[in-house]
């Protein structure tokens, strides 16, 4: 009898009168003969601009064991999608195709760069164009953006609220009407979100009393859409990319400052493409060498582990810089994870992963994030420290989730600076 | 005087090498060469294109020719087949019949260059039907039909639309008797996948390994191309059986990373059949007293550092005759027995500068 695909339940976590199958009880579900080799399904995918490298997989499985989803059951990894796609398994209308953070680590073993950074967003496209298969939580993002500028739904309007409601006092460059020496690109969530805007307020307060020379784009600025790029919304992106540009291009200012590392990395590496070459720099690498301006009134004693955003530290380099602003503060102790700096795990919220919790959830055994969470409080810290904004909120559920609570605090790295500071 | 001549034993390409590097040299050989005509295995099984470069194996094999037949101190005998032998390092009387005719051929030292024979994958078991079904083929087969032009099925003539290889047919097999690894397979494997593609290009092409062992550069200019460009489908786990089902075959085995058994459906399978001693090679150990290992090659007596002295002083043995080996190693291997002939046969007479 002909096995009806549709019909085949896939899961990680099986569970009959109260026990659980094992994935090797669960394989039994699948087909179990491979009857064929539909390669067409591969020349297909791999015929896409920016996916041939997934045709290179000779099947070492380096890649497997440092992929955060695989890590988590999610039964995943650049090895196991090339076997997938190999046997006739069509990754546009697979849920793999959305497992993927572009964390990165992958790339960084893998012998014969297979480049998974390339090839998600590349065949996220073709889905999102075909309209086939996008989780529905992603689709909204996208519209959010679309329509709000912003993934969060929020108001346009409102992108500068936070300035107002934290009581920071931050130059607006439409009202200051001057040069500056920095464009502070602030970004969504550290616009939007509550978690956010603590964070943007205290490193503006950190920006006044070390007296940068700066302003912001406040209600002019719009997402960056790198995240949303990675997810498949190329048109997205252009689009809001052209207008940014467009937007730096009224201001004079030397460069621009980013807190989110999805910003750094599309102002830096893609931003080029279309015309906006700006020297760009993470708050993190442009605190590092003030620090010993700053005067500290309080002893933090905290043990502090830190996360290396991928989108920092493996995507674009920087792994010195936050740990020097977090060892300059009074008090603090390192200590590091086990998976740090160029092997750090992913936090689950890159390339749309974001907005794909509810997707992950039915795909994973346990978050990223709480993986994560559970590695910084074996440590022994007290505080995990971040400095992308997508984590602070994610690592706090997390922290939550895992029964955690009251054992870690979760803290922006420039909010730790703040409170030292006094 | 000593006599001053080497004799080399075998016209392929471990031999022509010998022979143009001895009369280069200054010195003269005599080639004894059995058939009619020189080039060896590479000629006489119809190679198509050499491995790993895809160059015409014919106009490969004329280069290395060419400068042996026209060289004055080369002296060639055809259809010569050597049956005796005595004497030592200096002074070998070595006996032969060429076509029929009893001849002496007097020789200082002696370089054995009688290589290889493709494995028969009928010979000790039928796994996979060899005989049985005109779809399986082997590395061979494939390789004169691609001389030919004219890559199609056996049995029916059509141009397939799948193939497949199934690797280590004959080697890396205790049963068998062949626990080795017979080197170039995989190469040539992954060379002929190519020229499938290229020139029948709808045709799918699997290779079904247990490792590939595509060493040094044969990696990146085979293998990757293969896979990367000619999207050769490389699948971990060999199979054990082909079954004829329709006028298809089927071919059982093991997906190994998927961990799922496979029944995948071919129009022709090609078995990457190894290399075993030549009858020519177990002949000429016999004949000499050179030591064989327990495979049936000559072998040589000095392990990495020295790949061509015998436990015969003056007799040396080059190439696949000596155990798996490709091009390139036999070709280096006939530049180090040249030399190693040369030195031993100065040795004895002292040339005055």
């Amino acid at each position: 009898m002909p096995v009806d695909k549709n019909q085949i339940v896939e899961k990680e976590k099986v569970v009959v009168d109260g026990i659980e199958l094992t994935a090797e009880w669960n394989r039994m579900f699948e087909q179990r003969v491979v009857a064929d080799y539909d390669d067409s399904v591969l020349d297909r995918i791999t015929s896409i601009a920016g996916a041939e490298s997934l045709g290179w997989c000779y099947q070492c499985g380096q890649c497997v064991p440092v992929c955060p989803v695989d890590t988590v059951g999610g039964e995943y990894g650049p090895r196991k999608v090339y076997r997938k796609v190999q046997q006739g398994i069509d990754l546009l209308t697979d849920p793999d195709l959305w497992k993927c953070t572009t964390c990165a680590n992958c790339l960084r073993v893998c012998p014969k760069a297979v480049n998974m950074i390339e090839i998600m967003p590349a065949v996220r496209e073709e889905a999102v164009m075909e309209g086939e298969g996008v989780p529905e939580e992603l689709q909204e993002a996208f519209e959010n953006t679309f329509e709000y500028g912003n993934p969060l739904g929020e108001s346009q309007r409102k992108r500068a609220d936070w300035v107002k409601e934290t009581g920071a006092e931050v130059p607006i460059l439409k009202e200051i009407k001057k040069p500056v020496d920095v464009l502070w690109f602030v970004e969504c969530y550290p616009a939007y979100h509550a978690r956010g805007k603590e964070a943007s307020a205290a490193l503006a307060h950190i920006m006044n009393t070390l007296g940068v020379d700066y302003g912001i784009l406040g209600t002019e600025e719009k997402c960056s859409c790198d995240s949303q790029r990675l997810a498949g919304e190329t048109g997205l992106f252009e689009e809001f990319a052209e207008e940014n540009i467009k937007t730096f291009g009224k201001y004079k200012f030397n460069k621009i400052l980013v807190t989110d590392p999805h910003a750094l990395n599309a102002l830096r590496k893609e931003y080029p493409k279309y015309g906006g070459e700006y020297e760009v720099v993470h708050y993190t690498t442009f605190l590092a060498p003030l620090m010993k301006k700053l005067e500290f009134k309080n002893k933090l004693d905290y043990k502090v582990t830190f996360h290396d955003p991928c989108y920092l530290g493996r995507h674009n380099g920087e792994f010195e810089a936050p740990r020097q602003c977090i060892e300059a503060l009074p008090g603090v102790e390192l200590i590091e994870m086990w998976r740090c700096k160029a092997n750090s795990y992913c936090c689950g919220g890159g390339g749309g992963g974001m907005w794909l919790d509810g997707f992950m959830a039915d795909h994973v055994q346990e978050r990223l994030s709480e993986n994560r969470v559970k590695e910084a409080i074996e440590t022994g810290a007290d505080v995990l420290a971040v400095c992308c904004p997508y984590e602070v909120s994610r690592f706090e559920d997390a922290v939550k989730s895992t029964g955690n609570e009251g054992k870690l605090l979760v803290k922006d790295i420039a909010e730790l600076i703040r409170e030292a500071m006094g | 005087m000593a006599n001053q001549k080497i004799l080399i034993i075998g016209g392929g390409p471990g031999g022509l090498e010998v022979a143009r590097g001895i009369a280069e040299l200054g010195y003269e050989a005599v080639l004894v060469e059995k058939r009619d005509r020189l080039g060896g295995t590479p000629d006489e099984a119809s190679y198509a294109a050499l491995t790993p470069d895809l160059r015409p194996a014919e106009e490969a094999l004329n280069e290395m020719i060419e400068p042996v037949v026209n060289h004055p101190n080369v002296e060639i005998m055809y259809n010569t087949l050597v049956h005796d032998a005595e004497g030592e390092l200096g002074n070998f009387r070595v006996k032969a019949l060429q076509l029929g005719k009893e001849v002496e051929i007097e020789a200082a030292a002696v370089i054995v260059c009688t290589g290889f024979t493709h494995f028969d994958p009928g010979r000790e078991t039928q796994k996979y039907g060899y005989y049985e079904h005109d779809d399986v083929i082997t590395l061979v087969d494939c390789e004169k039909m691609l001389k030919a032009g004219n890559f199609v099925r056996p049995s029916n003539g059509e141009k397939p639309k799948r193939v497949c290889f199934i690797q280590c047919v004959g080697s890396r097999d205790r049963q068998i008797g062949n626990e080795y690894c017979s080197k170039v397979c995989c190469g040539i494997a992954s060379k002929q996948a190519i020229e499938i593609r290229q020139h029948v290009p709808d045709c799918k092409v699997y290779i079904f390994y247990i490792d590939m062992r595509m060493y040094g550069y044969w990696e990146n200019e085979i293998y990757w191309p293969a896979q990367e460009k000619y999207k050769v489908n490389y699948i971990k786990g060999i199979a054990t059986e082909i079954l004829k089902k329709g006028d298809r075959l089927l071919v059982k085995g093991e997906d190994t990373t998927l961990r799922r058994p496979m029944e995948v459906p071919m129009d022709m399978v090609i078995l990457s059949v190894g290399m075993e001693p030549s009858g020519g090679t177990k002949e000429m150990a016999k004949i000499f007293g050179l030591n064989q290992n327990k495979y049936g090659f000559i072998e040589t007596t000095g392990g990495p550092l020295d790949t061509v002295s015998t436990n015969v002083p003056g007799v040396f043995a080059v190439g696949a005759c000596t155990g798996p080996a490709d091009l390139e190693d036999t070709v280096s291997m006939a530049g180090l027995a040249a030399m190693k002939a040369i030195s031993a046969m100065r040795k004895l007479a002292p040339v005055s500068a």
